[in-house]
């Protein structure tokens, strides 16, 4: 294609977009192009605009100066009332005139243009300027993900009614320069809330989304964030142990039992906000699962109550001579193994209890097994004792995450080379690897039920998996870059995402949309957990450490950012009563989560929420330079820490 | 560009890309094409940059490493970088000339078959896992798993402004108990509170361990001494019960300086030592305390019962050394520590009419001073001691000029008829020479003529003069005079740890190296050679000569007169320069005591019964413990000192 013809096919391409038939032949004949060339129109929008602005008028890049200066004291000298919303107009607007100036080769005013008004945006914008400011030519637009994002989507801003309507008349009288108006209308979508202008911590609550705030209508759909009704497991072991229980405490038997049965009794009372048992289809419980299932149930009834009044007893694992290379860490859910993975590629299981870690006989031994015997699952594994610690190879990449299922016999791992993997615990070695993502997987988790996992990545995509799959079932994109981190909803029908566009989302295993967009977030996040009782979403990104509402998708308390350093660990006492964070800072903090959830239902369902102070943070603990890199409350809610030592220097 | 540069990020200069052109072979760059290739290169720079953060968040660090940047590349789809895998980052070297800076990396090269012929790298140990309590119900025990439970700067501020730890909210930090129950609504419900800017009580626990350690560290169990001072040295969680550990030394030390106990203060001071090596503590807001200590452990008139026999020289020499670390570690531009140490030495070499010293005029000018007017020589012999430890520069500008007036004490006093004096005299010259002897080969041009010494140091310049010329002989004493000197007469600091080929070649002498018996003046070779009580034992070194014979009832003032070393198969024990004679009883009535005996210059002089009677230096306020005060139970075992010298 002849440099000549680019405008003229730009201009065709234009004249198609908004359908001038007529005058798209006029021009085609007179042009003379042939019809390949006037087939394959589908110059890039980036292109088009830079083609069609050579001729532009507005291309006067000391116009942008004068229109942003003109905004800034619009908003300036605006009402109080509506000062803090209309202030969010000013980044977007800051960045789309710096994107039009390189646009425009204008490069030298846009380098001049961000140093005079760079400083002067909000903080939680800084980091993304300095990452935009590395474009400095209109051909390196195209590679940026960052001038992409901002180029091919809109930004979000919420105004109250009477604010759109100042802005409106504003941009009236702005009729000499159209520059701020061309931005807002192609770049900025103004949503209009019908209440009152917003305060400037409500404002600040909810911005820091790489696209600004979330729109109300995305979180309108109704989420099921109760939890299901938990099958009657305990029934069948749980009696046995309960005499003999009975037995050793003869003086008060009868206390403790009903004690115990208020336990049971509180679940099964049906929850409004519970989605039906078989929204999803759940795995059936093998018989070895729900001895599990009984044994946990018991061990919950031994559960020390938490509360500011009683902290929980930490236990802190430490990584020696592990230096930079420990990575991820999980602890099985009855707290008996740990396993860590390396930047080597290796993933390593510990066992934390005497029980050493036995393998499964071979298969011709296991031919001799009487199958229908009592105690074949005793018979199947190896008679010695093997080691406490045992190593498993085969990823070749650094592991990003490592995750038990619920009932010990199967662990996921993630890695660099952008493969999950699913190990088991029995025969130790890999059974199955899921290739899927393109580029490196962030964070793997399964269900709370099994059977399904959740996998996370570097190409900005979720996906959900089944254990017997080899093709993810779901995949959950729209976020805007990295998913950094996932959970899964305590009750298997939701997925949390985390990411690097500063938002948080949840997604609908069922029908694989995105049904909530939580902003607040001002940096990457890094880590989430769901509370016990399913309806509140915490969230640590660099420091800052939010706790969000499924119920409307606003957040309901932004914890003051205590910790100096990303939060990799979040973790909820059984009774849901504390809320640990632990960080590469070396502190674990303990949050009165009972004080949260009051403070947030006390106010207006909708209201924004207010920053809060230092008072429910209880208590922080430091270790001697051991960053920490897993969280796990035992049944018992005794708290497990796992960190690395990384030397006295 | 200014600020704004490195708010917005910088960029590689057309400077750097015409150098990089070179370096491969390409001449002459446009300029054109250079800013092209920088603002390019710049540009693909802080993108990898980017991305190889996230690598970096996700392996859950906060340094960025090379893998992050191979990651970063792959995905990219570009090669990764070979051969930069480098344990510590890269100097960058500069180099300027022709008009241009440059800032390269040194590229060495590397001979293959070194590395070939190397012994392999020592695997690195593997990963374990180790479980430690870090709260138990809400609170984190002291243990040295975890971290201090008030920090150093914590415990810096609030010596520096008591009222920081007011505005605090107490109960968040992990060390205290967490205001729970009862006590939490009651503070809530009283609006005033009292708050004392200092915790003044000790948990059960900690008045139980501080009882346990005071003891340990004074008591008579070396074993259970050596536990209690590595607990002093490496416990996180001490500060609380600093205060009172400090009162206990220097409380200690007064009444034992008076007392003349010589192991109790020796104790003292080790438990000084162990304070002082607690990496967690934060010792300023004690000094106060502890300095007086230390310093009267190092100048003190008298410091045992038998000035002539006992080894508190090696007392001195260790305080001394403490009186240094504590100088080194704490020296601040506003407290001038060291200053004010160096002057409480200087002045003690003050002599009392400086002025006509200075001038020149002879030892009769001493001699027509009073005894009681004199600083005891021992007191000298720790101000010495003292100055030397703080440095050569400070010998040099405090020592060296007042050297003809200590070679006056000297001579007279080994002139004199004193035993005690005659002793601590030779002590102090000998110390004198060696710490003088590497200053003076500095300062001096090699012609060593004795004429000159006796000229410009007086007594003690001809002996001054052997000292140097030996010095500038050894070959030892390249630049390091001070050290090989101090090397030679003390063992090192660590105690229990002499080097055991050593001593298992002087044991095998051990048995015939004591000649004289039952004699006052034991008189020791250091040379293997067996039998020589010979006056002119070339390196004067010191001994500790312990004896099982029990003495008389030891007076504080006269008791060392009364000292028989009676043994009639000694055994010695020896360890680097000290030598321990130990022996059996001889039959006495008494029970056995075990006594020191130091000698310095072996040679054959009456030791005169007496020592005068001084007043001890520091004021008694109370008896804090007292063993063996002026009661009729034996005084402490002294235990070997050796370790201390």
């Amino acid at each position: 294609m002849g440099d000549k013809n680019t405008p003229l096919l730009a201009v065709l391409q234009l004249l198609r977009k908004y359908n001038l038939k007529g005058t798209e032949d006029i021009l085609r004949k007179e042009a003379s192009l042939g019809d390949v060339e006037y087939e394959n129109l589908d110059l890039p929008e980036v292109e088009l605009a830079s083609i069609l602005t050579a001729h532009h008028t507005e291309s006067d890049p000391y116009s942008y100066e004068f229109a942003y200066d003109n905004l800034k004291k619009f908003i300036e000298t605006s009402l109080d009332i509506y000062k803090h919303e209309l202030s969010t107009l000013l980044y977007p607007v800051f960045v789309h005139m710096y994107l039009l100036l390189i646009l425009y080769d204008h490069n030298e005013h846009a380098v001049n243009f961000l140093e005079k008004f760079g400083q002067e945006q909000e903080d939680y914008c800084q980091e993304d300027l300095k990452r935009l400011s590395i474009v400095k030519h209109k051909d390196q637009i195209k590679g940026n993900e960052l001038a992409e994002i901002y180029s091919t989507n809109k930004f979000v801003v919420q105004l109250s009614r009477d604010a759109s309507s100042q802005l409106k008349r504003f941009l009236h009288e702005q009729k000499s320069s159209t520059v701020i108006i061309n931005i807002i209308n192609n770049h900025i979508q103004v949503e209009v809330h019908d209440g009152p202008g917003r305060t400037q911590a409500q404002v600040r609550a909810t911005t820091g989304g790489m696209l600004g705030e979330a729109t109300r209508n995305e979180n309108r759909t109704k989420v099921y964030y109760g939890l299901l009704k938990e099958p009657d497991i305990q029934v069948l072991p749980a009696p046995v142990e309960d005499e003999e229980e009975v037995e050793e405490t003869p003086d008060k038997p009868k206390k403790k039992k009903a004690k115990k049965d208020n336990i049971f009794m509180k679940k099964p009372k049906s929850d409004p906000n519970a989605p039906p048992n078989d929204r999803i289809p759940l795995p059936e419980l093998k018989e070895t699962d729900k001895i599990e299932k009984g044994k946990a149930l018991r061990e919950a009834s031994k559960r020390i109550q938490l509360g500011p009044d009683s902290l929980p007893s930490i236990c802190f694992y430490t990584l020696l001579n592990s230096g930079h290379t420990a990575i991820c860490t999980d602890i099985c859910d009855d707290s008996t193994l740990l396993a860590v993975g390396f930047s080597n590629s290796n993933i390593k299981v510990w066992t934390l209890t005497p029980v050493k870690l036995r393998g499964m006989k071979s298969a011709e031994k296991l031919l001799d097994i009487d199958r229908e015997a009592g105690d074949v699952l005793v018979r199947m594994m190896e008679e010695k004792d093997r080691d406490t610690c045992r190593t498993l190879y085969g990823h070749s990449g650094s592991v990003y995450k490592v995750a038990f299922d619920p009932f010990k016999t199967l662990l996921l791992s993630c890695s660099e080379d952008s493969t999950v993997r699913l190990w088991s615990l029995q025969c130790w070695t890999c059974l199955v690897v899921y290739r899927g993502h393109v580029w490196p997987v962030w964070d793997v988790r399964w269900s709370p039920h099994g059977h399904y996992f959740v996998s996370s990545g570097h190409d900005r995509t979720a996906r959900l998996w089944a254990t017997d799959h080899h093709q993810p079932l779901r995949i959950f994109s729209g976020h805007l870059s990295d998913v950094d981190c996932v959970q899964f909803h305590p009750n298997s029908n939701y997925v949390a995402t985390g990411s690097s566009d500063r938002t948080v989302r949840l997604w609908d295993c069922l029908t694989g949309t995105q049904v909530r967009i939580m902003t607040g977030h001002k940096s990457t996040i890094f880590t989430l957990a769901f509370s016990v009782c399913g309806r509140w979403l915490a969230s640590g990104g660099s420091g800052e450490l939010i706790v969000f509402d499924i119920s409307n998708g606003s957040p309901a308390a932004i914890l003051p950012p205590l910790h100096t350093a990303p939060i990799h660990a979040l973790a909820f006492s059984r009774d849901g009563t504390i809320l640990s964070s632990g960080s590469l800072d070396c502190n674990i903090k303990l949050w009165d989560f009972t004080a949260i959830t009051e403070e947030a239902n006390g106010e207006e369902p909708g209201a924004n929420p207010i920053q809060k102070e230092e008072k429910f943070l209880l208590r922080s603990f430091a270790t001697k330079n051991s960053p920490i890199k897993g969280l796990h409350f035992t049944r018992r809610n005794l708290l497990l820490a796992v960190g690395s030592y990384e030397g006295s220097a | 560009m200014g600020d704004s540069e490195f708010a917005y990020g910088s960029s590689l200069s057309v400077d750097s890309m015409k150098v990089i052109a070179e370096s491969i072979g390409i001449a002459s760059l446009g300029d054109d094409a250079a800013k092209e290739l920088a603002d390019d290169v710049t540009f693909r720079l802080k993108v990898i940059v980017q991305d190889s953060m996230k690598f970096m968040h996700h392996s859950k660090r906060q340094k960025l490493s090379i893998t992050d940047i191979d990651n970063a590349l792959k995905i990219k789809n570009i090669e990764c970088q070979y051969g930069f895998i480098q344990p510590d980052s890269l100097p960058f070297r500069f180099a300027s000339g022709g008009g241009r800076e440059l800032h390269f990396i040194e590229e060495k090269e590397i001979d293959l078959s070194e590395i070939l012929s190397a012994p392999p790298p020592k695997i690195p140990l593997d990963v374990s896992v180790r479980a430690h309590w870090l709260s138990v119900d809400g609170v984190q025990p002291t243990v040295p798993e975890n971290p201090p439970p008030l920090s150093k700067e914590a415990q810096k501020l609030e010596s520096v402004d008591p009222i920081s730890k007011l505005s605090k909210p107490t109960n968040k930090d992990a060390a205290g108990k967490p205001m729970c129950g009862k006590a939490a609504r009651l503070k809530a419900s009283e609006s005033v509170h009292v708050k004392q800017l200092a915790t003044h009580e000790l948990s059960v626990e900690q008045q139980l361990y501080y009882k346990e350690i005071t003891e340990a560290c004074v008591g008579s169990d070396e074993g259970r001494r050596a536990e209690a001072l590595q607990s002093l040295a490496c416990d996180p969680g001490l500060h609380e019960m600093l205060p009172r550990m400090c009162t206990f030394i220097s409380e200690g030390v007064k009444v034992n300086v008076v007392q003349n106990n010589l192991a109790l203060l020796i104790y003292l001071m080790r438990m000084v030592k162990a304070l002082l090596d607690n990496q967690s503590l934060y010792l300023e807001k004690y000094l106060h305390e502890l300095i007086p200590s230390v310093s009267t452990c190092i100048v003190s008139r008298q410091l045992c019962l038998r000035p002539e026999m006992d080894n508190h020289w090696a007392l001195r020499d260790f305080a001394a050394r403490l009186m240094a670390q504590i100088c080194k570690t704490f020296n601040t531009s506003t407290n001038n520590l060291q200053t004010r140490v160096t002057r409480l030495f200087a002045k003690a070499l003050q002599c009392p009419s400086q002025t006509n010293n200075e001038t020149g005029v002879g030892p009769s000018m001493v001699t027509s001073m009073k005894e009681s007017e004199k600083t005891p020589l021992a007191s000298l012999y720790g101000a010495v001691q003292g100055l030397a430890e703080l440095g050569p520069e400070v010998v040099k500008v405090f020592i060296l000029p007042r050297v003809r007036w200590l070679g006056e004490r000297v001579e007279g006093a080994l002139s004199g008829l004193g035993g005690a004096d005659r002793l601590a005299a030779g002590n102090l010259k000998h110390q004198l020479l060696k710490v003088l002897a590497p200053v003076v080969r500095q300062l001096r041009q090699p012609p060593d003529l004795p004429d000159d010494y006796k000229r410009d140091y007086g007594y003690l310049g001809p002996s001054l003069q052997q000292a140097v010329s030996k010095v500038r002989a050894s070959p030892l004493a390249g630049g390091g005079g001070g050290a090989v000197a101090v090397v030679t007469c003390t063992p090192p600091l660590v105690p229990a740890a002499p080097s055991p080929s050593h001593s298992h070649a002087i044991i095998s002498h051990a048995p015939k190296t004591v000649e004289t018996v039952a004699s006052r003046n034991v008189v020791i070779s250091a040379s293997p050679a067996p039998q020589s009580p010979a006056p002119s034992t070339p390196p004067p070194q010191k001994y500790v000569i312990v004896s099982q014979q029990k003495g008389p009832q030891t007076q504080p003032a006269s008791g060392a007169s009364h000292i028989m070393v009676h043994s009639s198969q000694p055994t010695i024990v020896r360890s680097q320069n000290s030598v321990v004679v130990t022996s059996g009883p001889a039959g006495g009535a008494a029970p056995p005591q075990k006594v020191v005996v130091v000698g310095v210059q072996p040679a054959h002089h009456q030791v005169p019964s007496s020592i005068p009677g001084q007043a001890p230096v520091s004021v008694v306020a109370k008896p804090v413990f007292a063993r063996g005060g002026g009661g009729p139970q034996p005084p402490p075992e002294l235990d070997d000192l050796s370790h201390l010298a």
